[in-house]
């Protein structure tokens, strides 16, 4: 490579790209209130998206933080760590709110404060992609903290919507009480063990004394993570909000959040509670036992679903145990790197196809279709070019190989088998199915079924389809590409094992 | 020894025994008269009027707090670092040491700029409050 040096904290430019682009958003929302440029508002935070999906880009090739060239970089006395996983997860998260914000810009044709939207947007991302690189318990909340805050403000957005509103109120009242339970059980394990970062944390576990309020702080902030990737216990809020909110802030909510949310928990299980040194709480079976609940709970719940999008909110809960298989099959025997790895390329491949599938929605809902199954009858009529694009992603959900869902489910069932926990591969394979005959219904709705008698449409915004083609361009050439993204998310992974 | 914990519990102890005695005895010798005004919500005096379930106040006190958190925070912050403002140029330098604490104020400036703007600062005006104003000096 050429001898560019550049200075340690420019390993977090890409968070300070999305929190400058939040800055000029809000510099101009202030000089120009009035204003409804909503091209120039979403060229801006388009602009800033793609720069900071660049410049990751750029740091993952050249091996920025990785082991080829120095290895992992700490910042800030340690309190942050830039290195393979949190460029792998800041690049998923920058693609995620490129796609949103090129669909924003037709869906929120005619709303008021799109400056408000664009701006926290870009504040979420700075949260979620500050979660991926911290490595202190300090860190992690107030990065959590910084995700969530923007989100819950977006899901209200459509404050004339009672159903937006109501949605808000839930994900922040759920939202509030995890965080609540989150900063005590970083309490408890602060007064166990006597630090906050990380490294130091793992080091003084072997020596504490008060293995129960340890044991209980571990529990809480296993809570805490449950409530940022919608799994089992704190699943709650997931299906209120994703429907109540405007779809493409589903998309992101259910792709972006969910992948910062496991990032920092990978990050905090393996590096501060290793399996070897904590032996005395055994969280692989408490994620176990959450993997297996979440999975079967979210795919039975989307079974019985009349509307699209809440199906697609319950369907994301499902996928949420799916990765939890990476935390759950870190048995002894297993080799950690690729059980990790698989769990990271899943999420990679879950983003565009989920996002995806939300910006159909999001679609669906600019043409005012409806929002159950069979206001979608005979949609592919009208347009075959969206329909085709949302059953590669359904299917690709499901685990067919028509995209990269296909290899990342079939890694993560390799990956229980590696750590030897059959019931788990046995979860995966029967929800899997399940989940094969909900998906097909929306497509099944789409192709084969008669359209209903009034179903017209006039405009074919240009932003959302682009934005669903790259998602599903995407979703397709992960499924030859896949190799190479698993290999470089078990390098990732290889670097905290 | 006695157990320092025993002095502790038996004051929890009595500290439940006393409220809860002196509502059951209460209870037990009083007269029992109900009527209405025992029920009504104490407005300090006043007749009440309306539910108290729909309290109607101002969504203006919100702005003002969200304005105060800023000046709040940004006082938190700026304390300690005048405190060792003077160690800290010698330490690190002048550029290392003003020039956080510059990003810092400009972030909160670029805040409180974008609410005046948006009319935070602005008395917000409730048409139900204007019609039932009454004046007084007629």
């Amino acid at each position: 490579m050429a001898a560019v040096s550049l200075p340690a904290w420019a390993a977090l430019a890409p968070m300070a790209v999305f929190a400058l682009t939040a800055l000029v958003l809000f510099v101009y929302d202030a000089v120009e209130p009035e204003s409804h440029n909503s091209a120039l508002l979403a060229g801006i935070s388009l602009v800033g998206s793609l720069l900071a999906l660049g410049i990751t880009g750029w740091y993952l090739v050249a091996g920025t933080g990785q082991p080829r060239r120095n290895g992992a970089i700490e910042l800030f006395g340690g309190n942050l760590v830039v290195d393979g996983m949190s460029l792998f997860f800041t690049a998923l998260i920058a693609s995620v709110v490129t796609l949103v914000v090129l669909a924003s810009y037709d869906y929120l044709q005619g709303h008021d404060y799109q400056a408000e939207f664009y701006s926290l947007a870009m504040l979420a991302a700075t949260g979620m992609a500050m979660m991926s690189t911290a490595n202190s318990l300090a860190t992690a909340f107030v990065s959590l903290e910084l995700a969530s805050l923007p989100s819950y403000a977006l899901v209200a957005y459509l404050k004339h919507n009672r159903g937006s509103v109501e949605a808000g109120l839930k994900y922040f009242l759920v939202g509030a009480l995890s965080s609540a339970i989150f900063a005590y059980g970083i309490s408890l394990v602060y007064a166990a063990t006597g630090s906050l970062q990380f490294d130091a944390v793992a080091g003084a576990i072997a020596d504490t004394s008060l293995v129960g309020v340890l044991g209980l702080g571990v529990v809480m902030v296993i809570g805490g993570f449950a409530f940022k990737t919608a799994s089992v216990p704190f699943h709650f809020w997931a299906p209120e909000a994703y429907e109540g909110a405007v779809a493409p802030i589903s998309g992101f909510l259910s792709s972006a959040s969910k992948a910062a949310g496991f990032v920092l928990a990978f990050r905090v299980f393996l590096t501060a509670f290793p399996i070897d040194v904590i032996g005395a709480v055994d969280w692989v079976v408490a994620f176990q036992v959450l993997a297996v609940a979440t999975m079967t709970v979210g795919n039975f719940a989307a079974l019985k679903q009349e509307k699209v999008k809440r199906m697609l909110a319950y369907s994301s809960v499902g996928h949420a145990g799916y990765v939890l298989i990476a935390l759950a099959a870190l048995t002894d025997g297993a080799n950690h790197s690729f059980v990790l790895g698989s769990g990271m390329a899943h999420l990679l491949v879950y983003a565009f196809m989920n996002t995806g599938a939300f910006l159909f929605i999001a679609l669906a809902e600019h043409w005012e279709v409806g929002r159950t199954f069979e206001d979608f009858n005979g949609l592919a009529t009208e347009a075959p070019f969206a329909c085709a694009a949302m059953s590669v992603f359904l299917f690709s959900l499901a685990g067919l190989p028509l995209g990269g869902g296909f290899f990342s489910k079939f890694y993560l069932l390799m990956a229980s088998i590696n750590g030897g926990v059959a019931i788990l591969a046995a979860a995966l394979i029967v929800n899997s199915a399940v989940s094969l005959y909900y998906y097909s219904r929306v497509v099944k709705a789409m192709w084969i079924e008669e359209p209903n008698g009034d179903l017209e449409i006039e405009s074919y915004p240009t932003g959302l389809y682009a934005a669903i083609a790259i998602a599903a361009v995407m979703t397709v050439l992960l499924l030859p590409a896949f190799g190479p993204v698993a290999e470089t998310a078990n390098m990732a992974a290889e670097m905290l094992v | 020894m006695v157990n320092a914990w025993i002095a502790i519990g038996a004051l929890a102890l009595v500290a439940v025994i006393i409220p809860l005695s002196m509502m059951l005895i209460s209870s037990l010798l009083r007269p029992s008269v109900p009527e209405q005004g025992k029920r009504a919500t104490y407005e300090s005096g006043e007749v009440p009027t309306g539910s108290s379930r729909h309290i109607q106040f101002n969504i203006q006190y919100y702005m003002v707090a969200l304005l105060f958190v800023v000046f709040d925070i940004e006082t938190v912050f700026i304390f300690p670092w005048a405190v060792i403002y003077g160690d800290a140029v010698g330490e690190v330098g002048l550029v290392r040491a003003l020039v956080p604490m510059l990003v810092f104020i400009g972030i909160l400036v670029v805040g409180l700029a974008w609410a005046w703007r948006n009319g935070a600062v602005e008395w917000v005006r409730s048409p139900r409050a204007e019609s039932q104003r009454v004046d007084r000096d007629i």
